[in-house]
């Protein structure tokens, strides 16, 4: 490592230190630098710390939600789910206390690598490609894929007849694989638990197709859903560990089992209505789940993954981004325009209205309002399209923050311009359309050029509303596959790719522009 | 020809004309002299319906502007007043105010077309007849800013004559050009007055003013302090003010 650090010197030294070239090479070595050290962090014995420290960070997400770990709608400060039992009777048996540590879903197992908790345990599937990364305890629940209609809707009885209908499923899950090799199956993906069941009672999707526990807990006391079927496509929740904490792992596995013996899984289980037959399994001995891991589809065949495979879904999810943004755009525009004129030139209440949209907007995120937009409207009895809300909720966003550099522009240009035009005869639109405007626009140009490049990456915010564009991809290949760098390094290179040439455009469009005022 | 009946104007406290009279006839010239401050441009920019006033009357050929407090007169009318006002009369401005991103000959042309509905050969071939008459020719396809100021100047009174008015109001067309420059621009105005029209222009010019005025206006904290012929005021001041304007003026 000294000599590297060494190394790192001379080069700083040996370049001019704005060569982008050196200032690229830099980085990478502190990339390199900080990864080792986390690597070097992670490696000590974990069984070992938490002894000592008589602490088990726990990593989950209680955004997943009910009934695994979630705030008790009574007490919101405290949490509950069959899963803060479970980890709870883990360390009362360990001897050590629980800390708690929220992290996002999508990266739990990310983040359990990183180091920053000692297992994740969080409805996570024992899956191969999972496997190749982290170590599983045994089992601690035998879960199983479950259909959720509306209670009216007698079309869908099984799996089969899930064949060519909108189905909602959750982000990175086994549900979401098994429709997915069904092919035709029209698959919306939702980060959340609750919006897939919303959009179900909204007609926005035709079903539900989620693991049993979650099924349960919001179909029974809701009239209007009905599960339908048996189960299917079962699997097992397991706790995930680092590779080399084999010791922890097999203290954790002592521990479910005398769990499982003495009664006290089955009774926490039971509690939450979420004990059944197949739970039975879990008393099997460890052959059973080798043999259940062999037999699940693996599309990454120990092989390391070519990223060759995942470009159609990276491209896929550009041409989304691409299309939402695009529209979002001219809504922007349009939009804004018509607001900077109705500050500037309307009534007294144009103004006004103007004036509280453009704070209102600004003022408020921008995530919010996609919410309100997609899952809030509906209780007005206005349902729009994913596609619609997203849109909207961008391009309306965006307009308030035009309107400001439009109104901004078009004081910019002196006043002597309307006073001639207006002396020639020209109308008050006129005047605006044909001598306003155009000299407004190139001053326009940059804080737009900007504000589009951000729109861009913006963009990424509509995945809450079940829409897979390019960082949605990026984020379910990823925690697929666990390459988060090559596919982290290729999307921000998509990204790069659709914004650049945008600058580039504009770039040569003032340059168009400035050719008649270079005295100005 | 144009007719301002007890025009009264302030801005906000600050009172500007206080019951002002004015005639000018068809066909005359009238300078409007007097220290920066007097009212000579606002006077001008409220005959174009530019700016408002409070009380009084301008009338133009017949077509009316009523001050905003006036009683009895409706918004519609008052634009179509103005309208009817601006078609009559040309207007050019000290800054000259050409339109940066449209080239001389399209600077000429767009208001013929898109206002009077001329067809664009025609307003072309038009255009290029006045450009050529001020010498300017050759430079038809030039933006503004490849201008030198004078040149400026001269495309902004060819694109008030394009409107083909029957008057003409300049607004101290030579005030922000460079000396060697203001001779060429009152050489254009020369030519107009020669031909007839009706002009009137806010100068500090006195030889110009001189020269080629029928009426000459002294103004003052927005009031006329003396007016008459050219000989009269500039040979033969009356009014204490006007002598000690003209003094300061001529040394």
């Amino acid at each position: 490592m000294r000599r590297f650090h060494d190394w790192l010197i001379f080069m700083a030294m040996q370049h001019n230190p704005f060569n982008i070239r050196s200032i690229v090479v830099l980085l990478v070595c502190l990339l390199v630098l900080y990864f080792s050290q986390i690597n070097a962090f992670a490696s000590r014995d974990t069984l070992e710390k938490i002894k000592n420290s008589g602490v088990i960070t726990w990593g989950f997400d209680a955004e997943g939600g009910a009934p695994y770990v979630y705030h008790d709608p009574a007490h919101p400060s405290k949490l509950i789910g069959f899963e803060v039992e479970l980890v709870e009777a883990i360390a009362r048996e360990l001897g050590v206390k629980v800390q708690y540590f929220q992290n996002a879903w999508d990266s739990v197992l990310l983040s359990l690598l990183r180091g920053d908790f000692d297992i994740a345990l969080n409805g996570i599937e024992i899956t191969p490609e999972r496997t190749q990364s982290v170590l599983f305890t045994r089992p601690y629940y035998v879960y199983a894929e479950q259909i959720v209609v509306r209670a009216s809707d007698n079309r869908i009885n099984h799996l089969e007849d899930l064949h060519g209908k909108k189905v909602g499923v959750l982000y990175n899950t086994v549900a979401k694989r098994m429709l997915e090799e069904m092919g035709d199956v029209v698959v919306s993906v939702y980060s959340g638990q609750v919006e897939p069941f919303k959009d179900l009672s909204l007609n926005r999707i035709d079903a539900v197709f989620v693991d049993l526990p979650i099924a349960a807990y919001y179909t029974l006391p809701n009239p209007q859903l009905r599960m339908v079927g048996n189960p299917v496509g079962e699997g097992y929740y397991g706790i995930a560990l680092r590779k080399e904490d084999s010791a922890l792992a097999e203290e954790l596995n002592k521990i479910i089992e005398k769990l499982l013996r003495t009664g006290e899984l089955k009774k926490i289980y039971r509690r939450w209505g979420l004990w059944n037959l197949s739970q039975e399994k879990l008393f099997l001995h460890e052959g059973l789940l080798q043999k259940y891991t062999e037999s699940l589809p693996s599309f990454s065949e120990k092989a390391p993954i070519a990223v060759t495979r995942f470009l159609p879904t990276l491209l896929k999810g550009t041409v989304v981004t691409i299309g939402i943004s695009l529209l979002s755009m001219i809504l922007a525009v349009v939009l804004g325009l018509i607001l900077a004129i109705m500050r500037l030139y309307g009534n007294a209440w144009m103004q006004k209205i103007s004036e509280a949209y453009v704070e209102i907007y600004r003022g408020t995120p921008l995530l919010i309002q996609l919410y309100i937009l997609y899952y809030g409207l509906p209780n007005v009895g206005i349902s729009l399209s994913a596609f619609a809300a997203a849109i909207l909720g961008l391009g309306m966003n965006y307009a308030a923050y035009e309107a400001e550099i439009y109104r901004a522009g078009i004081q910019a240009v002196p006043r002597g311009q309307t006073e001639a035009a207006l002396s020639l005869g020209m109308s008050g639109y006129m005047t605006l359309r044909r001598i306003i405007l155009p000299q407004a626009l190139h001053i326009t140009i940059p804080p737009m050029t900007n504000d589009f490049i951000a729109l861009f990456k913006d963009s990424s915010l509509v995945s809450v509303i079940a829409i897979t564009e390019l960082t949605k991809s990026y984020s379910m290949l990823a925690a697929a596959s666990m390459d988060f760098f090559k596919l982290g390094i290729i999307t921000a290179l998509l990204y790069f790719g659709m914004s650049y040439p945008l600058s580039l455009y504009a770039r040569r469009l003032e340059k168009r522009l400035r050719s008649y005022d270079r005295n100005l | 020809m144009i007719e301002i009946c007890n025009l009264f104007k302030a801005y906000g406290r600050q009172s500007l004309f206080r019951g002002l009279h004015l005639t000018i006839e068809k066909g005359s010239v009238t300078a409007m002299i007097g220290p920066s401050g007097s009212g000579k441009s606002t006077l001008l920019r409220c005959m174009n319906g530019l700016e408002t006033f409070q009380g009084g009357c301008i009338s133009v050929d017949g077509q009316k502007l009523y001050g905003i407090n006036e009683r009895a007169y409706h918004k519609k009318q008052k634009s179509l007043a103005v309208k009817n006002i601006r078609r009559k009369m040309g207007m050019v401005f000290q800054q000259f105010n050409l339109f940066p991103h449209m080239t001389v000959l399209h600077n000429i042309t767009a208001a013929p077309v898109s206002v009077l509905g001329i067809d664009p050969s025609e307003a072309e071939s038009d255009a290029l007849s006045l450009l050529r008459k001020i010498h300017l020719g050759e430079k038809a396809q030039k933006y503004p800013g490849q201008l030198s100021g004078g040149e400026q100047q001269r495309v902004a009174i060819a694109r008030a004559l394009a409107m083909r008015p029957e008057a003409m109001l300049f607004d101290e067309p030579t005030s922000s050009l460079d000396p060697e420059m203001v001779e060429e621009v009152l050489l254009v105005v020369r030519g107009l007055v020669l031909e007839g029209m009706t002009t009137v222009i806010a100068t500090h010019e006195m030889g110009f003013a001189r020269d080629v005025s029928t009426q000459v206006v002294f103004l003052e904290k927005g009031e006329i302090v003396e007016q008459g012929s050219p000989k009269e005021i500039f040979f033969n001041p009356k009014n204490d003010r006007t002598k000690a304007f003209l003094s300061r003026f001529m040394k």
